[in-house]
């Protein structure tokens, strides 16, 4: 799920909790803050604190001046075949090539399980906006591959487009007979775990004590876990999955494959999802007579209220992005000019063999 | 109220504003207030008859919103709504595609007014009760807001040094510069709203002259030392959009332009950048509508919020200017005005396309970079004119803030601190200690 719709699941499900939302609204508490802030903090610890730290195997850096894709090619299937050799992670750094301030040559790594090889393309140069600049795709050396010797599975689904600013890292791992690529391999590991939850969590509670005393800093704590907690289970929906119970049981446990992680229908629909429920939350736990604590403003069960305010309109949504929604799969500029030039060079190829 | 009275100061009034936004630094706020103050000052206007006052208004609201994307987008001189706009629009002007985005702006504006008229029998239902539920809550949901701004953030080193903390330290270079110009602009905001310093005949500009500095001088100084060169602007004669991209764009800006119309301090670009990650846009075309979209629903929609039967709600500059003397609170007026959005938002969007091919001649024949020069100029004299020399001082404050982003590569729209942090704070009721910690009360 993409950070905003983790933001919005920490904020909908600590609105569960009546106590913080008469906090928030009588005695001018901050406390659901702490639902989205909590809510996108695994996230925030792996890619703003951890991958600075997440060390490297390999650093791939292609020369500027003279980009060559075999060379690249090679040194990433070299990683693959050291992963298998040692049986260990081993990681892999993709630099960005940049060629001027605003300017930086693209490049598409893509492992082709099914033919047992490494394909690298360098595309032409790119802003840093992604738009490429057509024609500067070099002349030489633009499409190369590694055959590799050991079997691979990738579990990315999708080549990786290496533009701007900070390169992504791509781990190796030797599992069973084979090699696992996986793509940021920082990524969901202890963080994304209930204890580490707990822990940042009793953070929270400790420094609320401080403010407000015992008595009320637990229930900020328990809010900041579930907000934490719902990080988890959100990721749980998608398929990479996340090391939920470190440091007991370490392996990524594998998530339910239901949705991917940037799908915009997906996102759009929890995130509406998350802003109703918050909507429907706040009005049971604020009365138009605070006094004798009765009166809501929504005075509709909740199942029409979540029939009028999510089933219809939802299906409605869902309706129209049928009819009228982009049929073909939606690809990256950049996969799509790495695509072509692989195809040009098998056409090229082909004909060298008939002349 | 007679029909051809209405459509008389509909497009007077969009006349009016097609020249106000033409003009760098001055918003649409600043002149109807001087308007209002010339026309109103006895409580009745002796200008405007006074039914058709609000219809003049907000033909001038909808003519700024539309229009305002010709300063932000070719001059580089943007208010704190339109910064979202002038990136990726400067982008399409260094492809010779400036008209195009120019135009994707207003296509995106049309969208959103159209959103708003389909969503009517929502605004009389739901805004209501959902301004009674969320009343004692919006501090906190502000508060949201600033933290999704500050969380969401990415870091942008190149990830290159030897060690863990060197590529930590580099990472965080353009978040450091992110929180630092956020804490800034709100320490500026709390000097500013507590011991205003802008003498008191200038008082209702307060504002303004920060807002210059923040946003459209680091554009414009920018464009002059990075002697920046625009190529021959092509004119296009269709924008190549299908209905499906022109809604979905067109809905996102929807949604956020009312997410800033609804919250008070939230501006169009903050709103319509919640939204379109929360609609997971990517497409600059996209991204482009949305923003359209967004700027004008949330200049238009806030002050429409104000006819809005049984809401009561006062939000957006105009509706506070205007609110001791109107009150809307029939369908019919609703109705009406939504009319005037309809006519004006039609008359603006040729307008828009008119004007930018207006300029984009000016800046074919004129050296982009003594064309900066002179909006530097122009923003001077107008903050000047406005505020006077006090006013000069707080701009340039706001410039060395506003430059912070420019120069680490962070993101512009933490400069909304300076009403973000301050207001969000009273609301919660921290601000008076905060104030009092820094000795300004």
């Amino acid at each position: 799920m993409k950070g905003i719709t983790h933001f919005m699941t920490g904020v909908a499900v600590s609105s569960f909790f009546g106590r913080a939302v008469e906090m928030a609204e009588y005695d001018r508490s901050w406390i659901l803050i702490l639902g989205g802030m909590y809510g996108i903090m695994a996230d925030t610890l792996d890619f703003k604190f951890y991958a600075f730290f997440s060390r490297d195997d390999h650093e791939v850096s292609p020369d500027p001046l003279r980009p060559d894709a075999r060379t690249v090619a090679a040194q990433i299937g070299k990683a693959i075949e050291q992963a298998y050799d040692e049986n260990r992670m081993v990681k892999i750094k993709c630099h960005t090539i940049r060629v001027g301030a605003d300017l930086w040559r693209q490049y598409v790594i893509k492992f082709d399980a099914e033919k047992g090889e490494v394909v690298v393309v360098m595309n032409p140069i790119v802003t840093t906006s992604q738009i490429p600049y057509v024609g500067t795709e070099p002349k030489e050396h633009r499409v190369g591959r590694y055959k590799l010797r050991v079997p691979l599975v990738e579990t990315h689904g999708r080549p990786t487009v290496v533009d701007i600013m900070n390169g992504p890292q791509i781990g190796f791992k030797r599992t069973g007979d084979h090699v696992i690529v996986e793509f940021i391999p920082f990524h969901r590991t202890w963080t994304h775990s209930f204890f580490v939850g707990f822990l940042a969590a009793a953070v929270a509670a400790l420094v609320a004590s401080l403010g407000a005393g015992w008595g009320t800093g637990w229930y900020y704590g328990l809010v900041a876990m579930v907000a934490y907690w719902s990080h988890l289970a959100s990721d749980l929906t998608g398929y990479m999955g996340a090391s939920f119970f470190w440091p007991f049981w370490k392996k990524r446990t594998p998530g339910l494959g239901w949705f991917k992680a940037q799908n915009p229908h997906s996102n759009f629909i929890f995130n509406y999802f998350c802003l109703i429920v918050t909507i429907f939350n706040l009005n049971r736990f604020t009365y138009i007579d605070p006094v004798s604590r009765t009166g809501h403003y929504i005075a509709a069960s909740p199942l029409k209220y979540f029939l009028w305010t999510f089933i219809i309109p939802i299906g409605a949504y869902l309706l129209l992005a049928k009819l009228f929604g982009r049929k073909e799969k939606e690809e990256k500029e950049g996969v799509v000019l790495a695509e072509q030039a692989m195809q040009e060079e098998a056409v090229d190829q082909m004909e060298g063999q008939f002349t | 109220m007679d029909v051809l009275g209405v459509i008389l100061w509909t497009v007077a009034g969009t006349l009016c504003a097609s020249i106000v936004s033409l003009m760098p630094a001055l918003h649409i706020y600043n002149v109807s207030g001087i308007l209002i103050i010339l026309t109103m000052g006895a409580g009745t206007s002796t200008l405007i008859p006074m039914p058709y006052v609000p219809v003049f208004m907000m033909a001038m609201v909808v003519g700024w919103a539309i229009l305002n994307t010709v300063p932000a987008l070719f001059l580089g001189a943007p208010d704190e709504s339109a910064i979202f706009v002038v990136l990726p629009g400067q982008k399409y002007m260094m492809q010779g595609r400036g008209y195009e985005a120019a135009a994707l702006t207003g296509i995106g504006a049309l969208a959103g007014i159209l959103a708003m008229l389909a969503a009517s029998p929502v605004f009389f239902r739901a805004l209501p009760k959902l301004r009674h539920i969320t009343r004692p809550h919006l501090f906190w949901i502000m508060g949201l807001i600033i933290t999704y701004m500050l969380m969401s953030e990415w870091p942008k080193g190149s990830g290159r040094q030897k060690t863990g903390w060197g590529r930590f330290i580099d990472g965080w270079k353009n978040l450091g510069a992110g929180l630092l110009t956020f804490l800034l602009s709100g320490i500026l905001g709390f000097i500013i709203l507590n011991k205003p310093i802008i003498p008191i005949q200038y008082s209702f500009q307060n504002i303004m002259p920060v807002f210059v500095g923040l946003f459209a001088i680091p554009w414009v100084l920018g464009n002059i030392f990075c002697k920046t060169e625009i190529p021959p602007q092509y004119i296009c004669r269709t924008a190549d959009l299908d209905v499906r991209f022109w809604s979905r764009g067109g809905f996102g800006g929807f949604l956020g332009g009312m997410i800033a119309a609804f919250l008070p301090v939230v501006t169009g670009g903050i709103g319509g950048f919640i939204a379109g990650h929360a609609t997971a846009q990517r497409d600059d075309r996209l991204f482009i509508i949305s923003q359209g979209a967004s700027k004008s629903v949330y200049y238009i929609g806030s002050f429409l919020l104000a006819f809005v039967p049984g809401l009561e709600l006062t939000r957006g500059g105009m509706a506070w200017m205007l609110r001791p003397f109107t009150s809307a609170h029939s369908y019919e007026d609703y109705w009406r005005i939504m009319g005037v959005i309809m006519l004006s938002g039609g008359i603006s969007f040729f307008l828009l396309l008119l004007y930018s091919r207006l300029v984009i001649r000016l800046i074919n024949r004129i050296n982009y970079r003594s064309l900066s020069v002179a909006v530097l100029f122009i923003l001077l004299a107008v903050v000047w004119g406005v505020s006077g020399i006090m006013g000069l001082a707080l701009m340039f404050v706001g410039t060395g803030i506003g430059l912070l982003p420019v120069y680490y590569h962070s993101r512009r729209m933490n400069c909304m601190g300076v009403l973000l942090l301050p207001i969000t704070l009273n609301m919660g009721g921290v601000g008076q200690h905060v104030a009092r910690f820094m000795g300004l009360v």
